[in-house]
């Protein structure tokens, strides 16, 4: 057995060759976050948005002041936007605004409150368990029927289902109607704010229970859910994002020359940014930081501690294939190549 | 003294270098003297190779590995980012057998610097 593989060894096999230059073609995606407003039509329990300063800021609605920083952030590299917090949805006149100079990118709504066809970025729509959870942690009624009513059959849409603590289970009632509904979805972890002494925080235990039903949902909606194997280790791993692949955010990542660190920024709604706080979700607990968009960054980056051997390269390869999928409109996600778990590997 | 091997006698200095995520970058084309430097020649041929696995593995058009500028910085004129120079440096860990830490790879951002890396190594 081939103990030591040259990356010329691995991408030799013509399955792994394909995906690799398939996803190759989006290094060139650079992103940046922006908080859009900071108003939202419900509030959650657990909310990173209403946690620390970026609240209290005084938004910016002058839509030709964002356009000038989308000019700006073009200039300096980045192509792809994630348009966050609190609600995007109630500025739609901004995120075509940004759609317009920048036309790579997500928004990550509620879903409440239907988002133009004219803005054709990817919406992230957040499911935190069936109806009563959502009544109780989110305080809105009939939360997923009337996301779907407003997404269903939108290229644009993926559902993503937030496992807390507290919803793993349910999770058996809520694919089934994303799946009838042929509604695509994926999965985010709950990870706690700074400070957070709520119950929706993750055990040990909630996190071996989240990866057995995690993996159930993959047998059972392969169609329609965008995850892999290497999606469920690297998310409920005992240790978080950071400990496993070290954070290449700035918030945790001091290095300046290349990558995320030189180039990501996290904007508030008045438009400034701070590199201390820079982060896809500002203000979590980075300890506890398993977040699904930070994982897109965190693990997709650590393409070189992954280039060791076959196995380990391939899950690598359906985790970047997943994030895609997820973020970038018009990405098929393909088959998974690995069937099997693979464990994180260490630094090289 | 700037770096002595890369010359190009038809090399417009107007040329333009298209980088992997569609930046155009302007070449600063060392034109010196073709002269010998007895223990340069090795580093020599390095910098030509590294030159060209870049222009290989980015897809860089309108540039050789002739003439392109070892001094140039690859994250800021070039426009390339950490994946990208991660897949370069898992090229030349085959290409020469050397073993490359990951905290290395983003200090190395310029040929001549990546080059000298892999000199260090053999």
């Amino acid at each position: 057995m081939q103990t030591h593989w040259k990356f010329s060894d691995i991408l030799a096999d013509p399955v792994i060759r394909t995906r690799w230059q398939r996803v190759k073609k989006y290094f060139f995606l650079r992103e940046s976050t922006y908080d859009m407003t900071n108003r939202c039509n419900i509030r959650c329990e657990g909310c990173y948005f209403y946690e620390g300063d970026k609240q209290f800021v005084t938004e910016n609605n002058d839509a030709e002041l964002w356009r000038d920083l989308m000019v700006k952030e073009k200039e300096r590299g980045i192509t792809f936007v994630v348009l966050a917090g609190a609600e995007p949805a109630l500025v739609p006149e901004l995120l075509q605004t940004c759609y317009r100079e920048i036309p790579l990118g997500a928004i990550a709504s509620n879903g409440l409150k239907f988002i133009p066809e004219t803005i054709g970025y990817r919406i992230h729509i957040s499911v935190w368990g069936n109806d009563q959870t959502s009544q109780a942690v989110r305080r809105a009624d009939r939360m997923l029927e009337r996301q779907i009513k407003n997404y269903k059959a939108d290229p644009r849409a993926v559902f993503v289902y937030t496992f807390t603590s507290g919803n793993i289970d349910q999770i058996r009632d809520v694919a089934p109607i994303l799946a009838e509904n042929n509604c695509p979805f994926t999965f985010n972890m709950f990870s706690a704010p700074v400070g957070y002494t709520g119950d929706l925080r993750h055990t040990p235990q909630t996190l071996a229970k989240t990866r057995d039903v995690m993996l159930e949902m993959l047998e059972t909606y392969p169609e329609h859910l965008l995850f892999s194997h290497y999606n469920i280790t690297a998310h409920t791993h005992e240790l978080g994002l950071h400990d496993l692949f070290q954070c290449s955010y700035p918030r945790m990542n001091p290095h300046e020359d290349v990558g995320l660190g030189k180039t990501f920024r996290q904007y508030r709604a008045d438009l400034t940014w701070d590199r201390n706080a820079a982060c896809c979700v500002p203000d979590t607990d980075c300890t506890d930081c398993r977040h699904y968009a930070a994982g897109s960054a965190v693990v997709t980056a650590r393409l070189f501690r992954h280039a060791t051997d076959p196995d380990t390269f391939k899950a690598w390869l359906d985790y970047v294939d997943t994030y895609l999928a997820v973020w970038v409109m018009g990405y098929e996600k393909g088959e998974n190549l690995s069937p099997h778990f693979v464990e994180p590997p260490g630094r090289t | 003294m700037g770096w002595s091997g890369l010359w190009s006698p038809g090399f417009n200095p107007q040329q333009t270098l298209k980088g992997p995520c569609g930046y155009v970058h302007r070449l600063s084309l060392k034109r010196e003297n073709n002269q010998k430097m007895s223990n340069v020649k090795s580093i020599d041929d390095v910098i030509i190779n590294v030159a060209r696995i870049i222009i290989d593995e980015l897809m860089i058009e309108d540039v050789t590995p002739q003439t392109f500028d070892p001094e140039m910085d690859l994250v800021d004129e070039v426009g390339i980012d950490s994946m990208d120079l991660a897949t370069v440096a898992l090229v030349i860990q085959d290409e020469y057998g050397i073993r490359i830490d990951e905290d290395d790879y983003p200090k190395l951002t310029n040929v001549r610097l990546i080059a000298e890396y892999i000199n260090n190594k053999l």
